[in-house]
């Protein structure tokens, strides 16, 4: 079973329409790369899955449980979508770390305060052992008690990944992951996802490395005008684009 | 005869910062209220809080002093008690009302400056709202606060001496008391000394505590 189904999301911004009438499923272990140009409704549509926009219509499920139905007000309230946007994790562009905490705070502060809070019973010392796992994992154990602004570009991102993965995400999500960063520092950030990837985790990714989505995905969506145009294996969308607008599309990174 | 004068001088001088902590005290959580209902989405509160904002900066200071200390009287209610309590009492609450309201406006600055992607990046990783504003939100609000702050904190203790319209024994009323029972001119002016003395430990403070927020940027 899908571990992601989304069907017919539609979100306005006023008069505009942003997304129209999208449907996907993602299978548990799978990585899905929406590619697209920009204003093609990529990161709204991450956005909506994330909760940080509301989608007008559709229904958004994860493990077949209905965390998201437009036209039930009762999975629209606060408290509800705090607890469920913890499905899914978000990697932002343009990092969102916090700036007067430490790499290693970045990555345990939710954690311990949903620890605090909720009484999970979880001890602070465990989190933190966890939490510079992580950031181990993400090759920056010399880099824990480091303030962002301490921190390159590509460290940053990979705080970032480690402070979303602390969290347990079934899907994690990245929008543009390294579109802020120095072409040298991209290679760093884009080596970690596909460490990710080698591991099975759940995971959609917006970005504009074609070569990078082609590796990597087990699924390539291409979005324009906020509909899914093509959907397929990276194979097929790539090596064979059926639709003119995706040919046209792919054609401007060949070159 | 300078050590008489001093002495008096002192006495007033503990009315001058007995005012000055009394309204932070008061001003500083309460303009952090004010700055919220003028931002709250629930629109009776946002026009009541911009409204009491607009009155409150409409008005000289010495106005809503004699205001508040008055006003009740002629009204006929006894709000405040009798003698020097009284006059502190109305004294600080009209200094606690006018400052939070400039305050509400920095805090609002504050809290608008800080990017929205810090409050996303909360809110995906599952925070409450007030976990956000007081985890994230609020130490970068106090970082970028503390210059236009300290030229409001700055500005009250100048603004104390305005208690003395409705005779409060602060500083400068002390001050120049000398001048009407001993036809004494200069402690009026040696009270600047005391000003200059609280104004330039407390520009020490707020350099100190620039420096402490240096860490993160």
């Amino acid at each position: 079973m899908a571990i992601l189904d989304v069907q017919h999301i539609e979100k306005h911004f006023g008069a505009t329409r942003v997304l129209e009438d999208i449907s996907f499923s993602l299978e548990a272990g799978q990585v899905l790369a929406i590619i697209g140009s920009s204003g093609s409704g990529k990161t709204t549509l991450l956005r909506c899955l994330n909760f940080l926009e509301t989608p007008d219509t559709g229904t958004i499920s994860v493990k077949g449980e209905v965390l998201f139905d437009a036209a039930d007000p009762e999975t629209r309230k606060e408290n509800e979508i705090r607890r469920k946007r913890l499905h899914f994790g978000l990697v932002f562009q343009d990092f969102n770390l916090f700036p007067q905490y430490t790499a290693l705070e970045n990555v345990t502060l939710a954690r311990e305060l949903m620890a605090k809070s909720e009484k999970t019973g979880e001890k602070v010392e465990d989190i933190r052992k966890e939490g510079a796992q992580l950031l181990a994992m993400m090759g920056l154990s010399d880099r824990m008690g480091n303030y962002p602004h301490q921190l390159s570009g590509g460290q940053k991102q990979r705080v970032a990944i480690a402070r979303a993965l602390a969290m347990k995400p079934d899907i994690l999500c990245f929008d543009e992951p390294t579109s802020a960063l120095d072409p040298e520092l991209t290679g760093e950030v884009l080596k970690v996802i596909r460490g990710l990837a080698d591991q099975h985790t759940t995971m959609i990714i917006v970005t504009h490395e074609m070569e990078f989505a082609r590796d990597v995905a087990d699924q390539v969506m291409f979005m324009d005008g906020g509909v899914v145009v093509e959907e397929g294996p990276p194979s097929e969308v790539f090596g064979n684009p059926k639709h003119p607008r995706t040919r046209q599309f792919l054609d401007k990174f060949s070159g | 005869m300078l050590w008489n004068v001093t002495q008096t001088l002192l006495t007033g001088l503990g009315s001058t910062v007995q005012i000055f902590f009394l309204t932070l005290l008061f001003a500083l959580p309460l303009g952090l209220l004010i700055a919220f209902g003028t931002m709250t989405k629930f629109t009776p509160v946002r026009w009541l809080c911009n409204t009491l904002v607009w009155i409150v900066r409409g008005t000289p200071l010495m106005l809503q002093l004699i205001g508040f200390f008055y006003i009740p009287g002629i009204l006929g209610y006894r709000v405040w008690p009798s003698g020097d309590t009284g006059r502190m009492m109305a004294t600080v609450v009209a200094f606690a009302l006018n400052y939070a309201c400039y305050f509400s406006v920095i805090y609002r600055g504050g809290i608008q400056s800080v990017p929205v992607g810090q409050r996303e990046a909360g809110q995906v990783l599952g925070m409450t709202k007030s976990q956000i504003f007081f985890k994230i939100t609020l130490m970068q609000m106090i970082k970028r606060i503390v210059p236009p702050m300290s030229n409001e904190i700055i500005t009250l203790v100048k603004d104390t001496s305005l208690a003395r319209i409705i005779a409060v024994y602060e500083l400068t009323f002390t001050g120049y008391s000398f001048m009407k029972s001993s036809g004494l001119v200069w402690p009026l002016f040696y009270t600047g000394v005391f000003y200059l003395l609280f104004v330039g430990i407390l520009t020490i403070f707020f350099n100190f505590l620039e420096r402490k927020l240096d860490y993160f940027r």
